[in-house]
Parts: structure tokens; C-alpha cells; sequence
């Protein structure tokens, strides 16, 4: 029989070799302030990407940008796309122009109360019900004369009744800015606007705007704050599950481990490619590195259930053959589940569009590393451990202890 | 008792199938009062095209915006959302102080931007004598009128009763306002003056009288005074006509609905070739039992697309890929039955124990992989953004139905396939002669077979 467990030294090697170039490039990242490493979308580091089309097909890319570093806009990048679009991304702007600041007003409690309640002593006027039917151009409502003098009221609050003129009860309102239905509209207002009427002065009109995404820093930076905290709970989540499951803390760790392991050769994957071909990370790359967490587990999980299953059965064999007989014994549907997942990620990678295509490769990533350090981290490590915990007892580990099976 | 199950499968398939493809179907409102839904497949922003604006209401005069003052707000933005007439705006409140607005539709974010981001401006106009009195959302050309003053002189506003019980709605002014609108009303009793919000009018009452307390009470006519609803909602403009709080942008999204329209036929493209692809593969690998999978899958994909409807769940593209990736997922559960079962076929066991075995085996594993899906699933969806909350309650709908699917649907029909003797044939499940044992007890002692594959 394959001896999976013993070869253990070369398949932590292997892992090694791509998570720590990952974890360096990882690690460049805050080193070298982002100029290499880790490249963030504008969902995290905040700013503004512009995807549009010039009437005219012949604009190039370089004068694009050469332009907006001519508007101060230094950080410029530019793509030119297959369709002719041109993908710039912007520092942050001011898309708003000025915001005023409003003057609060005391805020009164709800309710009917008193505070302004009119005196009583208020001549009593009639106001009478205006005519329901009088429209914008009607007649003034009829008046019912002020009988009492109007203005002689002596209260030091005289209250005027006033009566409001006839309302309509409210059907669709008229429009006062028309937003404009299926029609792309180039900004017009704040810096945006500037930049986009420059742009149309140098290279002539827009054609079309595909996208205009602007993000602030309040969003980016509780987005990073999440990420972590979501990627921590969800790891200390299934670490709690699969111990309870398990009944045993070193499943439940050693799971967590390769799980770990899976993380770090994601991000560090999309670090080289951020650092060699400018691959970003953008909102949904958190979401991918979960679906890989909870994912990654399931080939952990086939191979735990058979260790499990396969000690009850054979009591008495090294644990070390136990191992490696449930990890022969599920290599076949571990590798087949996966190869499922993958087809599909794969026709979602080559079929389902750009915007996607980021998640997509991140999640890819994953899983194939998910059943690799399942089959080949977490059950050695859980025999190592095993043997750790042998030796500490004083027991030489690899002895069997009453019986060994013919294998 | 044995008809139970297919009996259960084939209503829910029903159903599904029902409230997939019967043209619109409406479902009554959850309320009295809720309009009934027609049920549809709802697509999000990025597929439909539109306009996303996330808002942050700030703090204003030392006062943080709690629950209620984040509604007004909410409801502030809605109406002048609405008041464009453009598409199914949607404003919801998000966190504490967090206001998303979506325009299906619109691609001007300036246009939304404009109306919804500023802090409103309440005037109190008088309107000459020379012009009718205007009647509520009349627009005023605010340059070619005087305004007397604006919002910010008003004291307070509430609703209270007038002398005869009726309802009328009062409010006060500073008394610099108060001193000028008393000077203004002596002078012109019996003309109008307008309340305006954005040069829209909300409320053109008559002087009645000369006011000069700076207490003012408009009333309306009827022995009731003013409805209720009416009365809340000019209390609500007066008192925040303009927003109680300064709100800041904190991101916008705009997408071209044609892109939108792109993105939604490459991923549908995608899922299909995805569901084909994996067809394909079930079918070629595990044969009589990859083709009941195959139904199954299909059963998954028709329950979950009724589920989306059902709710509704918005489909965004993340959402799309989280299905196409839950389709990869649902016959996990089948491979890891089949796989079982073809071993214990190989050890001996006949073929309805061997499935039988296969599914009880497998159970552990499905049952705790599945759960480690959705414990992550939910922390997406209980601390992850709207995005993310997209995705994950499709990851979490997925693993619940594929559940069902793959181990209920599956085995009820495997159960009813292997009964019939045209399916007793070892190539349709993928082994050889020597180890398809069809009934228990027809080749004596069980094989010994030594561990392993």
C-alpha cells in the first residue's frame, strides 16, 4: 500500500514553497507602502474607477492619462478595454461638490404638545372648508368674512387660523430633476464633473459611461477591519465545530491549520499577481476567502469522518496506518468533489464576465488548495501530533500495540 | 408510509416548478395594508443597471442620530427620491447611522445627488396678490418671489388642537421671524403665504388674522381638522423639512444598464455551461446513479430559483456565482454516497444494502461538512455588508436545499430505480461483474477484501 504519511516531509515542503514567497509578498505589502505586494480596488484603499467611451475610437490610453496628470490627477491609471472603453481609476474626489451644513433644528419632542398651543381668547374666525374641487388656477377659497375684528385680538399670542388652500392628495409628484431613465449622462457636478468636461474638451464627447464608482475612506477602512474580523470568526467557528464533532481538539486544530494554510496561498497567490501583474483585491475577495473556509473543510471533514470511523474499527493499528489507510481510502471522492467545484468555477472564469472574474480566480485558488492541505496537511499533521503526544506518554510511537493488520 | 417520501418530492417539485414559470403569480401582502407581490425574479443593481448612493448621517450639535432621527431621515430621502418618478427607488437605513438609496434605472448619480443629498431648505414665502394660491407640490420659482425667512428661524412645530377640538398643527417662531412675520401678516390678512420645501409647496395657508406672538396655527377645513396623516407629515416637514442632521456620501456606484444586461448573459451563460459540465461528468462517472443525481441537481436548481422568488433574494453577480458554486456543491453530497456505496458493493454487500450502507455512511460527513458551509455562510451574512449578505444567503439557501436534494431525492428514487430489474446491470453502476451482488445472501460469505481502494 501507498505510503502517503511517511512522504509527509516532502508535502509540508511543498507547502512551504508557496506559502512563504506568498507570505513575503504578503509581508512587502505594508513594507514598501503598497508599491509592491497586495494590490487593493478602491473598495479598500477608497477613490474613484470611471469606465467611458470617446465618440471618437482613436483616443489612446497614454493621452487619457497624460491629460488628467495635466488636471492633477497624479495617481491616474488608465486601461484601455476590448470595447473601446477606457478604465480610469481616480484618486478620491469630491464627486459632490460643497455640502452645506445645515442648521439643526431644536428638536422637539413628538406629539401634540402645548408649546405653541393658541390662545383662547383668539377671535374666533370660521375658516370655512375650501372647495375640494379648486385647482391651482381656481378662485381664492370663499372667505368667511373675520367677523370678530381680525387684528384686535388683545392675547398676547393671538393665533391665526389660517386655512391651507385645497391639496390634491398626493398622486405622482411632479419631477423636479428628472433623473434620466436608460440615457448614460456624463457627470456634470463637483470634481467629477470638471475632470469629464475637460476630457470632452481634449478628445471630444463621451459616448457612453459604463460604470462610475466612488468610494470614501470611512467604507475602505471598515472593510479591512471586517475582512480580518470575518475571516477570524469564521476560522475560530469552524475550529469550535469540528472539535465538538470530533470530540478531540487536535481535529479540530489541525483543521484549522490547513485551513490557515489555504488563506495564506490565496492571499499570497494575489499578492505575487498584484505585485507581477497588477491583479486587485477588491469587496468580494473577503466573501471568496470565507466560501474557501467553509469549503476547504469539507475534503477535512471525509478524511476526519474515516479516521474516525476506521479506529473504531481497527482499535490497536498505529495511528499512523489508520491515517493513511482513510486518506487512500477517500482520496478518490476527495479529489472527485473538488473536481466538481472547479468545473463549474471554471466555466464561471472563462464565461461569466470581468466583473467576477477576480472572486472567481480567488475562490479556484482555494479550493484546489483546500483538498491539497487537506489530504496532505491536516492528516499528517493530525499524525504527528499523535506521535507527539505518544512520546510524551513515554510510548515509542509506530509500535503496534496488540495486533497489526495484514496490509 | 412508503409513499410518503416520493409524495413530499413531487409537491415540492410542484411547487417549484409552479412558482417558476406560472406568469404573474402575485402572493397576498404579509399585512392588511402591504400591497400584494407580484413574484419575480428580482436582479440587483449590477445586473439591472442603476444607481447606488451609501450616506452617512452625521452628528449634529453634539447629538448623535439615533433610531428614530435616522428614519426621518430615511424617510426625507425616500420622498425626494420619489419625487423623480423614476424607477422603484429603494432607501433603507443600514447599521446606525448608514442610509443606501438604489435607483434601478437612473445613471445620473449628480441628478440623485442634488435631490437627495442636501439638506433640504424650508422657505415661508408670501404669495402676491396677483398670483393663485398654490396649491401642496406646486412648484414656486423661488426668484421671483420673496421669501420672508427660512427653516432654520423656525422654534418648534407639533400638532395641537384648535378651539373646537379639531386637529391643526402649530408651530413657533424665533422672534426676529416672528417680528416680521407679524409686520408681514398685519398687512396683508386674508392673502397666502406658502411653506416651501425645495421650492416645492407643502402647505399654502390663508392669513386669517394679523400674528405676531410668533405662534402660529394653520388649520384645515372639515370639523376634524386635519387628517392625521396629513398633519404628521407637515409637523415632520416643518420640523425637518430640512435634515435634522448633515449626511455625508460615502460611496456611489453607478452602472450602465446595458452593462448591467451584459453581466446578466455572461452569467447566465456561465451557469449554464457550469450545470451542463457537471451533468456531463456525473452521468459519464457514475452512470444510473450520476443520472438520478442529475435529476436531483435539476430538482435543486428549480427549488432554489423558487426560494429566490419566493422571498425574494435580489440576484446580484456575486449572488449568480454563489449559485453556480452552490451547483458544484450539491452533488458533492451525492459523490461522497456513491463512492461509499461502490465500496461497500465491493466489499459484498448486495446492491440496495450497498446504497443503503452508502448513505448512512456518508451522512457524518455531509452532515459536517454542510454545517461548516453554513457556519461561515452565516458570518458573511450576519456581520458582511449588502453585498456580501447577497451572496451569502444563496450559499446558505443552497446548502439547505441541496440537503434535501441530494440525500432525500436521491435515495427515494435510487430506492425505487434498483427494485426494477432492467437496472441490475454492473456497468450502470460503474463495477465489474465479479462485485455486483444483487440481492443479500446471493453469493454466500462475504468477500474479504483488504482495506483500501
Amino acid at each position: 500500500m501507498f505510503d502517503l504519511i511517511g512522504k509527509r516531509r516532502w508535502f509540508f515542503a511543498f507547502s512551504a514553497l508557496i506559502t512563504i514567497p506568498g507570505l513575503i509578498f504578503i509581508l512587502l505589502t505594508p513594507i514598501t507602502n503598497g508599491a509592491a505586494g497586495l494590490r487593493f480596488s478602491i473598495d479598500y484603499t477608497g477613490g474613484t474607477t470611471w469606465s467611458i467611451r470617446f465618440a471618437n475610437a482613436d483616443v489612446q490610453a497614454d493621452d487619457v492619462r497624460a491629460e488628467l496628470i495635466r488636471l492633477g490627477q497624479e495617481d491616474a491609471a488608465v486601461v484601455r478595454t476590448g470595447k473601446g472603453f477606457f478604465d480610469i481609476r481616480l484618486a478620491k474626489l469630491d464627486l459632490r461638490g460643497v455640502s452645506p451644513t445645515p442648521t439643526p433644528l431644536p428638536t422637539a419632542t413628538p406629539g401634540p404638545t402645548a408649546t405653541a398651543a393658541p390662545s383662547p381668547t383668539a377671535s374666533p374666525i370660521v375658516t370655512p372648508p375650501p372647495s375640494p374641487t379648486t385647482g391651482p388656477s381656481a378662485t381664492p377659497p370663499p372667505r368667511a368674512s373675520p367677523s370678530a375684528s381680525p387684528s384686535a385680538s388683545p392675547s398676547p399670542s393671538p393665533s391665526a387660523s389660517a386655512s391651507p388652500s385645497p391639496s390634491p392628495t398626493t398622486g405622482p409628484s411632479p419631477s423636479p430633476t428628472p433623473i434620466p431613465g436608460s440615457n448614460t449622462q456624463v457627470p456634470t457636478d463637483g470634481e467629477i464633473g470638471e475632470i469629464a468636461a475637460a476630457l470632452q474638451a481634449r478628445f471630444g464627447p463621451i459616448a457612453e459611461q459604463a460604470s462610475l464608482s466612488s468610494i470614501g475612506a470611512v467604507v475602505s477602512s471598515e472593510l479591512v477591519i471586517q475582512a480580518i474580523v470575518l475571516i477570524l470568526v469564521g476560522s475560530i467557528g469552524i475550529l469550535l465545530w469540528i472539535t465538538l464533532r470530533f470530540r478531540d481538539v487536535r481535529f479540530g486544530a489541525t483543521a484549522l491549520v490547513a485551513l490557515l494554510h489555504d488563506v495564506i496561498v490565496v492571499i499570497g497567490i494575489f499578492a505575487i499577481l498584484g505585485t507581477v501583474f497588477g491583479v486587485e483585491i477588491d469587496g468580494l475577495f473577503v466573501t471568496a476567502m470565507l466560501t474557501v473556509i467553509g469549503f476547504s473543510v469539507h475534503d477535512t471533514i471525509v478524511v476526519f469522518d474515516r479516521v474516525r470511523e476506521n479506529r473504531a474499527r481497527h482499535a490497536g493499528e498505529p495511528f499512523s496506518e489508520i491515517v493513511n489507510h482513510s486518506l487512500l481510502q477517500t482520496l478518490g471522492r476527495s479529489i472527485t468533489t473538488s473536481f466538481t467545484v472547479v468545473l463549474t468555477l471554471t466555466a464561471l472564469l472563462m464565461f461569466g464576465g470581468s466583473a467576477t472574474q477576480g472572486f472567481v480566480l480567488a475562490l479556484l485558488i482555494g479550493i484546489v488548495s483546500g483538498t491539497y492541505s487537506s489530504i496532505f496537511n491536516a492528516s499528517p499533521l493530525l499524525v504527528v501530533w499523535h506521535e507527539w503526544d505518544d512520546r510524551r506518554r513515554g510510548r515509542r510511537p509506530g509500535v503496534p500495540a496488540t495486533r497489526r493488520a495484514p496490509a | 408510509m412508503r409513499w410518503t417520501g416520493p409524495l413530499l418530492i413531487a409537491v415540492i417539485g410542484v411547487l417549484a416548478l409552479f412558482l417558476d414559470f406560472f406568469p404573474n403569480l402575485t402572493l397576498p401582502g404579509r399585512t392588511a395594508d402591504e400591497p400584494a407581490r407580484l413574484v419575480e425574479t428580482k436582479l440587483g443593481l449590477d445586473l439591472q443597471g442603476g444607481l447606488k448612493v451609501e450616506y452617512r448621517v452625521l452628528p449634529a450639535g453634539g447629538q448623535s442620530p439615533d433610531a428614530t432621527s435616522l428614519e426621518v431621515v430615511r424617510g426625507i430621502m425616500e420622498r425626494r427620491v420619489n419625487s423623480t418618478g423614476v424607477g422603484e427607488p429603494i432607501v433603507v437605513t443600514s447599521g446606525t447611522d448608514r442610509i443606501i438609496i438604489e435607483v434601478p434605472g437612473a445613471t445620473d448619480p449628480a441628478a440623485v445627488r442634488r435631490l437627495v443629498g442636501r439638506t433640504g431648505r424650508l422657505d415661508f414665502v408670501p404669495i402676491p396678490t396677483t398670483m393663485t394660491p398654490p396649491v401642496k407640490d406646486q412648484l414656486l420659482d423661488l426668484t421671483q418671489l420673496t421669501v420672508l425667512f427660512s427653516g432654520d428661524k423656525l422654534k418648534s412645530a407639533s400638532i395641537g388642537t384648535g378651539q373646537n377640538g379639531e386637529r391643526v398643527v402649530v408651530f413657533s417662531l424665533e422672534d426676529e421671524a416672528a417680528r416680521t412675520f407679524g409686520d408681514w401678516t398685519s398687512a396683508h390678512v386674508g392673502e397666502y403665504f406658502a411653506i416651501v420645501l425645495d421650492s416645492a409647496v407643502i402647505s399654502a395657508p390663508r392669513i386669517n388674522e394679523a400674528i405676531t406672538g410668533g405662534s402660529v396655527q394653520i388649520s384645515a377645513g372639515g370639523i376634524a381638522g386635519f387628517p392625521l396623516k396629513e398633519a404628521e407629515e407637515l409637523t415632520n416637514v416643518l420640523r425637518f423639512g430640512q435634515l435634522p442632521f448633515p449626511v455625508e456620501e460615502l460611496s456611489s456606484d453607478t452602472i450602465d444598464p446595458t452593462l448591467g444586461a451584459e453581466f446578466l448573459a455572461s452569467s447566465l451563460l456561465a451557469a449554464a455551461i457550469a450545470i451542463s459540465l457537471v451533468i456531463v461528468f456525473m452521468l459519464v462517472h457514475y452512470r444510473l446513479p450520476g443520472l438520478v443525481a442529475n435529476f436531483a441537481l435539476v430538482y435543486y436548481a428549480l427549488v432554489v430559483l423558487a426560494i429566490f422568488r419566493l422571498i425574494p433574494v435580489t440576484l446580484t453577480l456575486a449572488g449568480i456565482a454563489g449559485f453556480v458554486l452552490s451547483i458544484g456543491m450539491a452533488v458533492d453530497a451525492n459523490i461522497l454516497i456513491f463512492e461509499r456505496s461502490k465500496e461497500e458493493l465491493r466489499l459484498g454487500k448486495s446492491l440496495p444494502n450497498a446504497i443503503e450502507a452508502g448513505f448512512a455512511r456518508a451522512w457524518n460527513s455531509i452532515l459536517d461538512s454542510n454545517v461548516s458551509s453554513l457556519i461561515t455562510a452565516s458570518i458573511l451574512y450576519f456581520f458582511g455588508s449588502s453585498v456580501i449578505q447577497g451572496f451569502a444567503l444563496v450559499l446558505i439557501i443552497g446548502v439547505l436545499v441541496s440537503m434535501f436534494s441530494a440525500i432525500t431525492v436521491t435515495r427515494t428514487m435510487l430506492r425505487i430505480v434498483v427494485d426494477r430489474s432492467w437496472s441490475r446491470r454492473p456497468w450502470l453502476y460503474g463495477v465489474s461483474a465479479a462485485e455486483m451482488v444483487l440481492r443479500p445472501g446471493a453469493r454466500g460469505a462475504r468477500r474479504e477484501v483488504a482495506g483500501g481502494v
